[in-house]
Order: structure tokens, then sequence, then C-alpha cells
């Protein structure tokens, strides 16, 4: 298991676009990728349950990913989750 | 017959109606037989895959990475979503339930989730995933549109709803105006439909009766579809279209110019407005922002006082339709000389005089408060600049701030979220002139409001046409008022806005400009014309005809000076 622990920096958090821009590069990495936030978790493969997170600006947000490439999973999903606005 | 709605994008259109949606959201209630449960599944698969296959034939029209684009792309990505599709199946497989009312359950529950977020941005978004799930049901019954290829030039469109994603897969070619029952200014049907330039009425609560291929009239200046109009009304209509469509195309050259005098001084060319659906109007007249929003029009035709939530959701609404550019908003401008069903004002024998503004603010401090904490609390989304009306001396602005940071210690004790602010003043008096230097320091921005300030400086009730005739704010006293305020904030390096009537004149902004104001703020119809004037002079001709009418002394003279200078 490896994660990391991210602010989300985003005036507007990450709604609906920039969650669909993280959904889609999750996808590209076979392990399970799960983001953590407001004690709820989800897996950031899915626009469905990362939407209801609520991963608004300010808030504190935790990467884990099990399996193969997990650090590269946890490195590129947490570095979109600061970038992306 | 003729039907009232809200006109989100403007013009003049006419075209055969045909109606959008008479697909079959129903859903069936039945409770599933076990032996049936298999084939509900595939159905379900079946539908979204047709769905998935709409949305990505829409999405080849399109530009990748504009707005419109990836909200399709966000559709697709839900409905490929594994853990959608699992609690579907479920749904259906160990609830029982048919597949149109699994979707129904499994969407209205992701929606409700997104809305108690209370997010106004999510709250949009929850909007556009029950209509995902209301076009999946249709797929389910099988009553989904797939002739709209077929439509022929020139239509009207007319539909319950329609979502970013239906609207991409419109021929848009072929449609010349679209009318919606449901529909605000901030859904992105509106913005889609402006940017696409097609006439657009929403909220428009049109006849069940109506059928395809009727005539239809539809008057989006004035917010009105007509079916099967008259020969008076089509007369009518077609002669306000062209002079719409003229005046359009010859202003239509600077929307989206920068405003800057031939030489490049640029000028800030924001709007004045009072609601909502003006704003909406904004890029429509390639306006830089906002330079006054007048909050009390929300209270005009308001029985109760509107409460901070009601207050937020419209300030963070605003936010989002102007997405980053200027926005200032003027505290309630309210006193004894407005009649406000919501608040029971004092009679006072000289109103104008009286309890007003600021003023009024300062003594109704619960209604000043919830206003602040609404605006500090939007102003977490994009940024916002607040001016007070009515401040004659620092004192005033002693009292506001405190109060400001009232409102900052409670939001903290609520566990909101707030942004800071720039704050700034309507200099609108000839006091707030004379102890300019003494606010500075406090502030960020100021704003000349003309039509008061000639109403104090000359103490003439500016509502009496009699005395306004004598006393235009076109005279050599309010030019030398608003020349010591520029000249005043200058020296404090303190950015000066100017919004009232005067500014609209094509005639006087330009010595407006010579005299170093920063921005103008206008209505919405004087936008495009202002513009087109700065934009075809140099600030060199602006300054001498500044310079040569401070010193003209007679109002005559004046008037004649102006209208030949350039």
């Amino acid at each position: 298991m490896y994660e990391k622990s991210v602010t989300i920096t985003a005036k507007h958090g990450i709604h609906t676009r920039p969650a669909a821009l993280l959904v889609k590069e999750a996808r590209t990495y076979d392990c399970d990728v799960l983001v953590e936030c407001n004690g709820k978790q989800a897996s950031a493969k899915s626009l469905f349950k990362l939407q209801t997170l609520g991963l608004y600006h300010g808030m504190t947000v935790k990467v884990l990913a099990d399996g193969p490439q997990a650090e590269q999973a946890v490195e590129k999903v947490s570095e979109l989750l600061i970038t992306l606005s | 017959m003729s039907t009232s709605g809200i006109v989100v994008s403007s013009g003049i259109a006419f075209g055969q109606s045909r109606i959008l949606h008479q697909h079959s959201t129903e859903l069936d209630y039945q409770l599933l037989p076990l032996s049936k449960v298999k084939a509900e599944q595939i159905k379900l698969s079946h539908a979204i895959e047709q769905v998935l296959q709409l949305l990505q034939s829409g999405l080849h029209r399109l530009e990748a990475d504009c707005d419109n684009y990836q909200l399709i792309e966000a559709d697709i990505l839900l409905l490929e979503d594994e853990e959608l599709t699992h609690q579907l199946l479920t749904s259906i497989g160990e609830q029982q339930f048919t597949a149109s009312v699994a979707v129904k359950r499994v969407f209205a529950q992701q929606a409700n989730q997104m809305l108690a977020m209370e997010d106004p941005y999510l709250a949009n978004r929850a909007e556009d995933v029950l209509c995902l799930g209301s076009r999946l049901i249709a797929a389910i019954n099988g009553s989904i549109e797939h002739d709209l290829e077929n439509l022929t030039y020139p239509t009207i469109l007319l539909a319950t709803d329609l979502t970013p994603a239906e609207f991409a897969t419109l021929p848009l070619d072929k449609i010349n105006g679209i009318v919606l029952k449901t529909g605000g200014l901030t859904s992105h049907t509106a913005i889609l439909a402006r940017s696409a330039g097609i006439p657009a009425l929403l909220s428009c609560d049109f006849d069940e009766a109506l059928t395809n291929n009727q005539q239809i009239a539809l008057d989006a200046l004035s917010g009105y579809l007509h079916i099967n109009p008259d020969q008076e009304v089509i007369n009518r209509l077609e002669r306000i279209g062209s002079e719409d469509k003229l005046r359009k195309s010859r202003l239509q050259k600077f929307k989206d110019l920068p405003t800057e005098t031939r030489d490049k001084h640029q000028v800030s060319l924001l709007a004045n407005v009072g609601s909502l659906s003006e704003i909406s109007h904004l890029s429509d007249v390639g306006a830089d922002g906002i330079g006054l929003f007048r909050t009390e029009f929300m209270l005009m035709n308001a029985s109760q006082m509107p409460s901070e939530d009601v207050q937020y959701g419209l300030y963070c609404d605003a936010v989002q339709l102007l997405d980053g550019k200027t926005f200032t908003i003027r505290t309630f401008d309210i006193g004894a000389d407005k009649e406000l069903p919501c608040l029971s004002l004092p009679q006072e024998v000289n109103p104008a005089l009286g309890f007003r503004g600021a003023r009024y603010s300062l003594v109704h401090t619960d209604l000043l408060k919830s206003q602040l904490k609404a605006i500090l609390r939007a102003a977490n989304h994009g940024p916002i600049r607040l001016m007070f009306p009515m401040i004659n001396q620092v004192e005033e602005l002693d009292l506001l701030f405190k109060m400001i940071e009232e409102c900052k210690t409670e939001l903290i004790d609520e566990e909101r979220g707030f942004g800071e602010l720039s704050y700034g003043i309507v200099v609108e008096t000839p006091s707030a002139v004379l102890n300019l230097a003494s606010m500075l320091p406090l502030l960020d921005f100021i704003s000349i409001g003309t039509n008061d300030l000639t109403q104090y400086a000359m103490a003439a009730d500016r509502t009496n046409p009699d005395l306004t005739k004598i006393y235009p704010s076109l005279s050599p006293s309010i030019l030398k008022l608003i020349k010591m305020t520029i000249d005043t904030a200058k020296e404090a390096n303190i950015p000066v806005s100017l919004c009232g009537e005067l500014a609209s004149n094509p005639l006087v902004a330009p010595i407006l400009i010579g005299m170093g104001i920063d921005e103008l703020s206008v209505n919405l119809n004087s936008l495009l014309e202002l513009k087109s004037t700065i934009c075809n002079n140099e600030l060199a001709a602006y300054i001498k005809c500044s310079e040569e009418a401070l010193l003209i002394q007679r109002i005559d003279e004046l008037n004649h000076y102006v209208s030949h200078c350039y």
C-alpha cells in the first residue's frame, strides 16, 4: 500500500470537469486507486463516487493505491489533485 | 397566442415548431419476477450502450477542450462507470426493480448526495446527472430521439429541458431558435445557446397541446413566444429583427476587441446591472465585468427580505457567470425614497437627505450583516469588489469595517468558508469628494456616482424634471468635482470608476477618459456603442478635449464643445 496526502488548491474544488480528467488518468493504471476525504473513500476510477466526496478548496485528501505501479499512480493522481482547477 | 419567458440569448427567429423529448420517461413500478431479472439487466445494458453511442457521436462534432466537450465526456465517464453499473444491476437483481425504476433511484440518490453538499457548482452538475438519468430511462422505454438529423430549416426547437449533452447532438445549422420550459440563466443550455448565437427563451411555459410543424415567431428581445402569429405580429417582429441584426453586426466587431484607444490606452468597460438576467448578457455586449450590481433590485418585488443563504446563492450564480471578471456589488442602497414591500420604511420629510444608502444600513445592522456575510461567503468562489453608497466621511467607513470584522468572526464560528473582498465607496456627495484623501487609505477603488453627485452638489431633486433641465450632469461644476476626485485618487494610486448616466453618453465618455478615469460602468444597451467610440480615437485627443472642456464656464458652451471636440 502506497499513500500520500495533498491539499486541494483549485478555487472551486475538484468538481465534475476536473474530476473527469482525474478519472481518465486513474483508469490508465491497473492498480486500485482510492481517494479519501471527509472520512469517505471512493475509487479514483469512479466519477460516480468522486462527485459525492466533497473535494473542496482547502480540503486535505489522502490518495492510496495497492498493486502494480501503485507509487506512480498515487503520485500522478496527487499531482492532478493539486494542479487541476 | 403568446407565452412569455426569460431571454437567455437575444434575437428574433421564425420557424416551424419541433417538439423534442416527447419520449417517455414513465416508470414501470412492477416487481420483477426473478425469471425476468436477467432480461431486464440486458435491457439496461443496451440502453446504456445506446445513450453512450449518441454521446460519442455528439462528441465528434465538437472541438476538444471546449466546456461542452468536457461535460459530455463527464456524462460518458459516468455511464461507463463500473460502480454505477454495479449499483444499477444490483438494484434490478436483488431488489427486483425494473430497469427504469433502478435508474431513477440510483440517479436521484446520486443527485441528492451532490445537492447535500450545498456547493452551487455541484448543484448544477446534480441537474445534469438527473437529465442523464431521464435520457437513460427514455432509452430503456425505447423512445429516444434518433431523427433530429432529418430536421428541416428553419426549426424552432421546443422542449421541457435540454442537457448540454443533448445540445451538442443538435444539428444547429437547422435550428433558428430554442424554447425550454425549464432552465435558468446559469444553466448550461443558456450559456451554450448564447455562444452559438441562437435566440433562446427559457422558463417558457408553452402550451402542452402545441404540436410539430406550427408557425412560430420567437421574440427573444422582449421575451415572447408567438404560436401561429398574425401578419401584424410577423411584420412587426421582422422589422425589429432586421434592425437588431443591423445594429448587432455594425457593433459586433467590437465585442471581442479589448476596450482600448487607437494608441493602446486600456479602459475597463463595465456594466451596471440589477439582476442575474442582465449579468448573463455581459458577453453579448463585450463587457469587461460589472461596475455596479444594484442589490436593492432583488428587494423591489420581494414580499420578504431574502435570507443570507438566498443572497449567497444569487451572488454565487453571479460569480459563476462572471468567471473571474470584475464583479462590483453595491450594498443595499435603500432609504425612504424607495418603496419596498418587504421593509417598512419610515416616512421622512426629505427622503433624499435622510436615512438612505450606508446610513440606513448602519442603523439596520441585521439587514447589512446578512448581506455582508452572503457576499463574504460568495467571495470564496471568485473575486468580488464591494462598495458602499452614500458615504460622506471616514467615520462611516470605520463603522462598516468594524461590522465586516464581526461578520468574519461569526462566519469562522459557524465554520463557513469565505474570501477576501476589495473595498470601495460610491463618491456621490460633495463631502465625499472633499474628504476623499482621509478615506482612500482604507479603500482599493472608488466609483463616482454622477447622478446623485449632481443632485447633492446642485441641491436639486433629481426626480424633478424641471430642475434637471436647469441642472444637468454635464456642467462645469460637476466636471470640476470629477476632476478633483480623480486627482486625489491618482495621488493615492487608487483606480477610479464612474457609474453614472454621464458615462453612457458617447460624447462625454472621451472627456472622462481624458481626465484619467480607469473604468466606465454603463447600462448594457449603451455598452457596445460606447466601446466603438472609445476604440475609434486616441488618448492624446481625449486628454486635449478634457483640458479644454475643464476651462469652459457655461453649460451651453460645454454642450456645444463636446459635440464638436473630435
